[in-house]
């Protein structure tokens, strides 16, 4: 039994060792391409280890482009988007959810329909829309673009789902009313939702393209996802300081993907959530 | 617990407005002031926007406002940076629903000027423009007249040249090309150096190189004057495509397919000093001349001919892609926008682009020699005498369907050059979808 | 007579109560919702039956530009190649994510790096991974072709280079980014599988893959209903991937239904023609969706 149990761990950490390699190999690669030069990066084979490491690259995106301004507009879109989102997505869930009312059905599947649409189809209209609310080259437009998807409200949902409705039950024979059963049973108990909801609003703002290319237009309102694009110039493209803007730009997503991982080990003991 | 209930929704709403409005007024303050649509201000200005690409990279755009701003102290320009890559949709965006923050817009391709007539967003020119010759551009203004009217100006003509690097030929023992060959001879050419110099260098060199654009093969089927690639006959491409796919296959040329994917682009295949000729716009003098003296380069002397022809086409004739000026046609300071345009179009605004480096539309013989004068130009006559051109054909003309067109081509390209497809079936297949076009 | 009716009445109240407290949940998220996605989407059906380049007046024009669909082979082509690559995708990462997830649930050494490395190409940005996807995959020298050259493979695929290989080498790619995104989702669902289910099933003597049957996968039902869905309707919608790494090439081979509207809408601003599309899409998922949850109230009340 013991053996056995030796034998299939060896085997877990191969499996997951050969993960590793699979998923890290880009961001070695990103490595090690920020630190050459252009004309070097795309050679075969791969030099993995630069013979000059162009330090100065690093030095370079900071002038050669605003990142600063850049990394502080995206950051504020970031948050503020991250935490509406959160917030009107878990209030909206737990009706979705918990609660019985008229026109439950329609308003979910108008919900999931959207979802199906793809964003490409109304991107004009919107943006017409936007503009003439005189919101065109402001950050608010695309705060107000992410900050309410139907997506949030399906996820959070889902997860409400898994939670026992006997434990909302009792809580409304003692007395409680739905927004203290939202504030002190929903919520702890939904951690691992919501750690996950943040993750995923974080990266999707943080990476957005498409939305702050064609609302942000003035270059103190730019965000990071252009600022990498304006290196991709249209007669060349400067790979090298893409790779180094690049791993700048993925710390602060890592940061929080590693902080809030403790909410998906923290798992039963914490939550609760037993049978 | 009923005072809990309420004071919480009280204080969740109070958040949700409260971020709203900072976040709003926060933006708003910023952008109603660099936007400014009163046209005028205290000072009695106007200011006109606009709207472009690549601020940084190009070097022209502020010795051309400031030189402008001087002549017309009342007039203010500010610069809109879309960026290069999805500029013209952004642009369309931009000028959607007839809005008019934007002024004057840089117009980068003939799909994109085609949509933005046909949607009725730009000025008509003829007649604000009917004091300019528009002769001195080389018959430039003919090929993007729409019905008699024009919409724009070109500020920017980017002939095609034949850039070659002189280490290689003198390593090869091949004399360099001269101005005026013919594509047969050019074709030669690439076999010969391409195996001579690889012998003496002992590494593969490339005789050309071929960027993954369609404009790299099909040009040189235009430059007759008999064929346009707006056609409903593509028949006239198979030659071309034939040469290059077999210099291809015999490894004179590096593959498409493996540039695609590996999305080299061209200066960076032409810095490793293993590609001996390579045909590309004028736009890339002032990029070479830059990259060889910061290092971006390897470092080797490089030189310029024309551009290949086919037999029977007059010598100082070549492809151009041109880059103009319009005026949005909802736009409240068409006055001062055309100002701005006459100026930047015009002879005061060519001998500016030409100081930097840069192709203007307007090419008399004092703009070669200002471009032949800057840092890093190579220094024989041959060099210099190859930028002066008689007649430019533009890669596309105007026609209603050229964006459909232009996608068409680019599959029929994509598909040839991968080898996916046989040259003769695919010009076939192209024909047939353009002539379904309505 | 008049208990009865008391007692309605007080339902009715309490009903009408539930209803508001119920709408003031969903107010907030909604309201933002149905002005900023809602209402253009709406506006956007209308436009399939107008010709429309977003500048000069809209004309009607009936169901011309779903007539105009049939006829057209990039249509064609692009509806069949999202299908293909829906196909293809979902089960990989479906598979796979849960797979991931199951494990990095375990108690091992090390775990939280494992975890933080599987979510890595999903979090990093698209234009440097899919520059060294490109790389590795290239038909020339890229290393994955030399190993398969010196394995013996004389004439290893072309991927992204052949029409017949560069929808494989799409649907690699996007399994290999999207499945730490999945992997995240699984592994919140498994948190709330107790500990106490597992000792159970392990006191009657159940082993590892006895217990996934029965304890995680029942478990998991939500969570899996609501991965397949969103990765179904995700894969419908791809177009990044496919912009970055072949742009619809070589030809038409890897045109999907996003690309071409996209194209239709800002190359050639027709806009009406490219709602019209946008809504053959959504049709497609609307099937599909609806069809899941059929599958999931079955797969729920079991």
């Amino acid at each position: 039994m013991k053996k056995q149990k030796k034998i299939s761990t060896i085997l877990i950490y191969l499996v997951l060792i050969l993960v590793t390699i699979t998923m890290l190999f880009p961001f070695v690669w990103m490595l090690s391409s920020s630190l050459k030069l252009d004309k070097d990066i795309f050679t075969f084979p791969i030099q993995w280890i630069p013979k000059e490491p162009q330090w100065d690259n690093y030095k370079n995106i900071w002038t050669r482009i605003p990142l600063a301004i850049f990394i502080k507009n995206t950051a504020k879109i970031t948050l503020i988007v991250t935490f509406l989102q959160l917030l009107t997505s878990s209030f909206a869930a737990y009706a979705f959810s918990k609660l019985h009312f008229k026109g439950k059905d329609i308003l979910f599947m108008a919900y999931i329909a959207t979802i199906a649409v793809p964003w490409q189809a109304y991107m004009v209209p919107q943006f017409i829309m936007m503009r003439s609310f005189g919101l065109n080259n402001t950050h608010l437009a695309i705060i107000l673009l992410q900050a309410f998807s139907a997506f949030g409200v399906f996820m959070m949902r889902q997860f409400y789902q898994g939670i026992p409705d006997s434990l909302i039950e009792a809580a409304r024979i003692d007395g409680m009313n739905d927004y203290q059963i939202y504030a002190k049973i929903m919520l702890p108990l939904s951690k691992p939702g919501l750690s996950t909801l943040t993750i995923f609003t974080f990266v999707n703002t943080w990476n957005d393209f498409l939305g702050p290319l064609l609302y942000l237009t003035r270059d103190n309102l730019k965000t990071i996802q252009i600022g990498l694009r304006m290196f991709i110039t249209q007669y060349s493209a400067e790979y090298s300081l893409i790779m180094a803007a690049s791993v700048v730009v993925l710390i602060p997503v890592l940061v929080v993907f590693l902080s809030l991982q403790k909410y998906f080990v923290q798992g039963v003991a914490a939550t609760g959530v037993k049978g | 617990m009923k005072k809990f209930k309420k004071s919480f929704v009280l204080t969740l709403f109070a958040v949700v407005l409260g971020i709203v409005v900072l976040a709003g007024c926060g933006n708003s303050g910023s952008s109603s002031s660099s936007s400014s649509e009163s046209g005028s201000s205290s000072s009695g200005k106007t200011k006109i926007t606009w709207a472009l690409w690549d601020i940084d990279s190009s070097t022209y755009y502020k010795p051309l406002i400031k030189a402008f701003e001087k002549e017309n102290p009342n007039i203010d320009v500010e610069m809109l940076d879309l960026g290069s890559t999805d500029y013209m949709t952004v642009l369309g965006t931009q000028l959607s629903g007839g809005d008019n923050n934007i002024d004057v817009a840089s117009i980068k391709d003939m799909p994109g000027y085609a949509s933005l007539v046909s949607k009725n967003q730009l000025e008509p020119l003829s007649k604000l423009a009917k004091n300019v010759d528009l002769d001195s551009y080389g018959g430039l203004v003919y090929q993007i007249k729409v019905n008699k009217e024009f919409y724009a100006l070109p500020f920017r003509n980017d002939i095609y040249v034949m850039y070659y690097n002189k280490d290689l030929f003198d390593a090869a023992g091949v004399d360099y090309p001269k101005n005026g060959i013919t594509w047969d001879e050019y074709n030669t050419l690439v076999q010969e150096v391409s195996k001579k110099a690889t012998k003496a260098k002992g590494s593969q060199v490339y005789g050309g190189h071929y960027h993954t654009w369609r404009s790299q093969v099909q040009l040189y089927g235009i430059l007759n004057g008999k064929n346009t690639l707006v056609s409903d006959d593509y028949s006239f491409l198979q030659p071309y495509y034939e040469t290059v796919l077999a210099q291809q296959k015999a490894g004179y040329v590096q593959d498409y397919s493996a540039l695609k994917t590996s999305s080299l682009s061209y200066s960076a295949a032409f810095y490793q000093n293993n590609v001996a000729t390579m045909v590309m716009g004028s736009w890339f003098i002032p990029t070479l001349e830059t990259a060889m003296s910061s290092g971006q380069s390897e470092k080797f002397n490089w030189g310029i001919a024309t551009m290949p022809v086919p037999k029977g086409v007059d010598d100082g004739t070549t492809a151009g892609t041109i880059t103009s000026l319009a005026i949005n046609a909802n736009s409240k300071k068409k006055k001062a926008a055309y100002k701005f345009v006459e100026f930047v179009t015009g002879k005061k605004g060519a001998s500016i682009i030409a100081k930097t480096g840069t192709m203007p539309a307007i090419q008399t013989t004092d703009v070669i020699e200002s471009i032949a004068s800057t840092d890093g130009f190579p220094s024989d006559a041959a060099s210099k005498e190859a930028l002066s051109v008689k007649k430019t054909y533009l890669e596309l003309p105007y026609s209603k369907n050229v964006a459909e067109v232009d996608t068409i081509l680019n599959d029929a390209h994509d598909n040839i050059m991968s080898g996916n497809a046989s040259i003769k079936d695919e010009l076939k297949n192209a024909s047939d979808q353009v002539k379904a076009l309505k | 007579m008049e208990q009865i009716q008391k007692i309605n009445k007080a339902a009715k109240k309490r009903k009408r109560k539930e209803n508001l407290t119920a709408y003031s949940f969903i107010a907030p998220n909604f309201l933002g919702f149905a002005i900023f996605t809602l209402g253009p989407i709406i506006f956007a059906i209308i436009l399939s039956f107008y010709k429309w380049d977003g500048s000069n007046p809209m004309e009607f024009i009936g169901f011309d530009n779903f007539t105009r669909m049939w006829g057209d082979s990039r249509v064609q082509a692009a509806f069949i190649n999202t299908i293909v690559f829906v196909i293809g995708t979902v089960p990989l990462t479906l598979i796979f994510s849960l797979f991931l997830a199951v494990l990095l649930n375990k108690k091992i050494k090390g775990r939280n790096i494992f975890r933080t490395v599987s979510f890595f190409p999903y979090v990093a940005s698209l234009v440097a991974v899919a520059a060294v996807w490109n790389m590795i995959f290239s038909p020339v020298n890229g290393p994955i072709n030399e190993i398969l050259k010196t394995l013996g493979m004389m004439d290893p695929p072309r991927w992204a280079a052949d029409k017949n290989w560069a929808m494989v080498t799409i649907i690699f790619f996007s399994v290999w980014k999207q499945i730490g995104y999945y992997m995240v989702i699984f592994l919140a669902g498994l948190q709330g599988i107790s500990e106490e289910m597992y000792e159970a099933s392990e006191l009657d003597g159940a082993n590892s893959w006895q217990k996934f049957r029965n304890v995680t996968l029942p478990q998991l039902r939500p969570v899996t209903f609501f991965v397949m869905m969103m990765l179904t309707i995700n894969s419908f919608k791809v177009y990044d991937q496919v912009y970055m790494i072949t742009q619809g090439g070589p030809g038409t081979s890897t045109l999907v239904l996003v690309y071409e509207i996209y194209n239709t809408a800002f190359k050639n601003w027709d806009l009406g023609y490219s709602s019209a599309i946008s809504m053959l899409l959504f049709v497609l998922v609307l099937l599909v969706t609806v069809f899941q949850f059929k599958g999931e109230k079955g797969f729920v009340n079991e």
